[in-house]
């Protein structure tokens, strides 16, 4: 995997005072704001709703690019090697018909950790823009049934149009906001085999494709963000079947809006809840125990960090749950 | 005044016969994979998820219910204009009005212009490129008139710059 580096705003020096002291050994501190002046790898997960890995690589490979696959367990997953033009990889025939997804390759961690089964209910809080959504379509093959979530119109729209794109037959697309979706669903006694919170956060983890989050970063925003956080695992956790599993992923360093959410989570649900252990095809860390003054439940070791300096790829966070209770 | 929305409605009985009445007339498809979908008057959308429509109905009582399944087709003067994924997912029984094209032709049809090509046909078509299916056209005595939707053209390099 190359490297490609380009010009970054400079990062608030609250921000930079939290990663050091997340990331307090110097070599590791140094590797990690090293990587952030890269941009990520260009990475696509093929859609194999339409196609198979195979021939997509070949239909690449005559377009003059040079593919890799990163994680044996998933030829879905791949990297484009060569060098490309910006929006290229958009603009390609092959996006267009729905071959692939353009996707960061942490972005794809939380399906692999969920692996939803074919005829299966899932729901998907906040589904937009649809990366995981497609994903679990194409791992369930478009059986069961998912309700793809979104609060916002304009996410929505875009949602709706990456699942036309990729062919995802077996999903009804909701507008509703996460917590009063739960409630609701609630009256209709609906239940999901599997559920995912992929929350909105303060996207730590997106500075290398996003850099203007290094301008928006506020620490004000991670305490009114943990809060929302903590409410949509807790109310979509009730819509759990017996034995159904949910993820609880964000894309951000923030403790807060991470082992804070779990640890507050699991002492709120008792004996209903179990937090289950699970692997990635990549390099990963144990939660956090303690974070400033707070210490967490121990349990939350069993979450994982991703940072971006461990396997090139943007930072993420994820864990995993079983509803043992009602 | 608002509009009030359209109720979801699983099509079935009299009203699905006819759908696949003109899908084995336009392309000899004789089977579909999943539940033909329908709100309002002219999209067909297909579903092949598990819930019944009482479900979706319940559904729609908890939240507002944007979309279900996938846009799979228009109902247009009583034929059917298949989407891209329309033609993808029935890609093995399409049987009939079909036209190849060319790798130029490709281009040029995925670029959103008309293809000027006799193809002895008329009405609706499905378009192909090798095993890549492209979508409907509707074909005149000289000309294809294309529907790719914007969204999903390619860039045409000759109006670049």
């Amino acid at each position: 995997m190359t490297k490609r580096s380009r010009k970054i705003p400079d990062p608030k020096p609250a921000f930079v005072e939290r990663i050091n002291q997340l990331l307090t050994e110097e070599k590791d501190n140094k590797a990690y704001w090293e990587i952030l002046k890269t941009k990520p790898v260009h990475s696509i997960r093929c859609n194999t709703l339409k196609i198979s890995p195979e021939k997509l690589i070949k239909k690449l490979n005559s377009k003059g690019w040079k593919i890799s696959q990163p994680w044996k367990t998933n030829p879905e997953i791949m990297i484009i090697e060569s060098a490309l033009l910006p929006g290229e990889l958009g603009r390609a025939l092959e996006h267009l018909l729905g071959y692939y997804y353009i996707q960061e390759l942490s972005s794809m961690l939380p399906m692999i950790a969920m692996k939803p089964k074919e005829n299966e209910s899932y729901l998907d809080l906040c589904a937009a823009p649809g990366s995981k959504t497609t994903q679990a379509a194409a791992l369930m093959k478009n059986t069961g049934t998912i309700i793809a979530n979104e609060i916002s119109i304009g996410r929505m729209r875009i949602l709706a149009s990456n699942l036309e794109r990729c062919g995802v037959t077996n999903t009804i697309i909701t507008r509703k906001e996460g917590r009063a979706l739960s409630k609701n669903l609630e009256k209709n006694n609906m239940t999901f085999d599997k559920i995912l919170v992929d929350a909105p956060c303060s996207g730590e983890g997106t500075l290398r494709s996003t850099p203007k989050t290094y301008i928006m970063w506020n620490p004000k925003t991670i305490k009114h963000l943990s809060k929302l956080q903590k409410q949509l695992f807790l109310s979509s956790f009730d819509k759990l079947k017996i034995n159904g599993e949910m993820i609880y992923s964000t894309c951000t360093h923030a403790p807060e809006e991470n082992e804070e959410v779990v640890s507050y989570c699991l002492e709120k649900l008792g004996n209903k809840i179990e937090i289950i252990d699970f692997k990635l095809p990549i390099k990963t860390r144990e939660g956090i125990t303690k974070w400033q003054d707070k210490e967490y439940d121990k349990r939350v070791k069993l979450t994982k960090r991703i940072y971006p300096h461990d396997n090139n790829t943007e930072g993420f966070f994820v864990s995993k749950f079983r509803k043992v209770k009602e | 005044m608002k509009q009030p929305i359209e109720p979801i409605r699983i099509i079935e009985g009299r009203e699905k016969e006819k759908i696949m009445e003109i899908l084995l007339e336009q392309f000899g498809v004789e089977k579909i994979p999943g539940k033909i979908i329908k709100r309002g008057k002219e999209k067909i959308f297909l579903f092949t998820g598990s819930l019944t429509e009482r479900e979706i109905q319940n559904l729609s009582q908890a939240t507002f219910v944007e979309r279900v399944g996938v846009y799979f087709a228009k109902e247009n003067e009583g034929e059917l204009r298949l989407s891209i994924e329309g033609t993808q997912i029935l890609k093995n029984e399409i049987k009939k009005n079909i036209v190849e094209l060319n790798e130029e032709e490709k281009e040029t049809w995925m670029m959103g212009h008309e293809i000027l090509k006799k193809t002895g046909l008329k009405g609706f078509v499905v378009i192909k490129y090798k095993e890549d299916m492209l979508g409907t056209g509707k074909a005149s005595e000289e000309k294809i008139t294309n529907f790719i939707p914007k969204s999903r053209r390619l860039k045409d390099k000759s109006i670049e710059n």
